[in-house]
């Protein structure tokens, strides 16, 4: 039956595997090709279609992260607690993106490296606390106390999140906003080509968080079937 | 004695070329002259800083290629992690397995 399991899974994985990379090459044509130049910051505007979604990527690997660390506080599974640590890994590394993908633009659009925008700002914020969700993860065989204190921190982390997003809204900042509920700024290529990148992005993070969160059971039935073993 | 006459020869040559250099005549005026002197007397003398959000031009095609790197390269570093702590894993479940073998040939 696990088996059964095991292999429905392994398909599912490599089905999303295949379409995520299709969809990734699709959306370089349509961004590459398809999508015209910006009239007023030039090619380097191109940098918006991996920037956005990758910071969308990183919403959606510190919410999982967050949903983890919740579960696992309530019920203390370890399968809850690789979740929340897989979370946190893929979505800082999505943050890292942002953080280094967003001055490279900001240089030619603003003529400056950074900024203390509020959403940059609280961005920068979210991937430290996250960074020491990792930190305090990767000291040693953690024990059942900083399982439960690093998911904590998820949780406050996730308090940054809507910061974030809304901080363009509440704080006056230099940071563009095309996109809105109101419409965006955006031309109709733009627009798909945008839209072909949420989505490849979003298969991308569901794809590392599987992986990852896997990876991380495994590692910790390891640990305990030596703990087991020592002890016998 | 050749060595004396040597350093006599070159002592004159170096006395008398700056001198000789002086009573060249200055050659005639000319506007064109005159402005790349001026341009190079001012890139000699000072440096002037430019104001302003534009200071410098910097190549959009360079910074583009340069964010798309970084992306591929961090997934790429992230990937080598993930492999790394798998074979990490794969590694202790063989010992492990060898040792529980071991214990049950006791």
């Amino acid at each position: 039956m696990r088996s059964t399991r095991q292999s429905g899974s392994s398909t599912v994985w490599s089905l999303l595997l295949f379409a995520t990379l299709a969809l990734f090459a699709v959306t370089l044509y349509l961004i590459f090709v398809v999508a015209p130049v910006e009239q007023q910051m030039g090619i380097v505007q191109k940098i918006f279609y991996f920037h956005v979604p990758s910071a969308y990527a990183m919403y959606v690997g510190f919410g999982v992260s967050a949903v983890g660390s919740a579960v696992y506080l309530l019920k203390r599974d370890p399968k809850w607690d690789a979740i929340g640590v897989a979370g946190a890994e893929v979505g800082t590394l999505f943050c890292l993106i942002v953080l280094l993908t967003g001055p490279l633009w900001a240089r030619k659009a603003w003529g400056v490296w950074w900024t203390w925008d509020p959403r940059l700002t609280t961005t920068l914020l979210a991937g430290m606390i996250f960074a020491a969700y990792l930190a305090l993860r990767s000291m040693g065989n953690a024990g059942e106390v900083e399982k439960r204190f690093a998911a904590g921190l998820a949780l406050f982390g996730l308090v940054d999140l809507p910061l974030i997003h809304y901080s363009v809204q509440r704080w006056r900042g230099v940071h563009p906003t095309v996109i809105t509920g109101k419409g965006g700024g955006l031309e109709s290529e733009m627009y798909w080509a945008l839209g072909l990148s949420f989505i490849a992005f979003t298969g991308l993070a569901a794809l590392l968080i599987w992986a990852r969160a896997s990876a991380e059971r495994q590692r910790e039935e390891t640990a305990r079937l030596r703990f087991e073993l020592m002890h016998r | 004695m050749r060595a004396l006459i040597a350093t006599l020869v070159l002592g004159c040559t170096m006395l008398i070329t700056p001198l000789a250099l002086a009573d060249t005549p200055p050659e005639p005026d000319t506007g064109a002259s005159e402005t790349q002197e001026d341009a190079a007397e001012e890139r000699a003398a000072q440096f002037v800083g430019v104001r302003g959000p534009e200071a410098e031009s910097v190549s959009g095609g360079a910074l583009l290629l340069s964010a798309y790197a970084v992306v591929w390269a961090l997934l790429f570093l992230f990937l080598m992690r993930m492999r790394g702590l798998q074979r990490q894993t794969a590694e202790e479940l063989e010992r492990l397995s060898a040792e529980i073998q071991a214990s049950k040939d006791r």
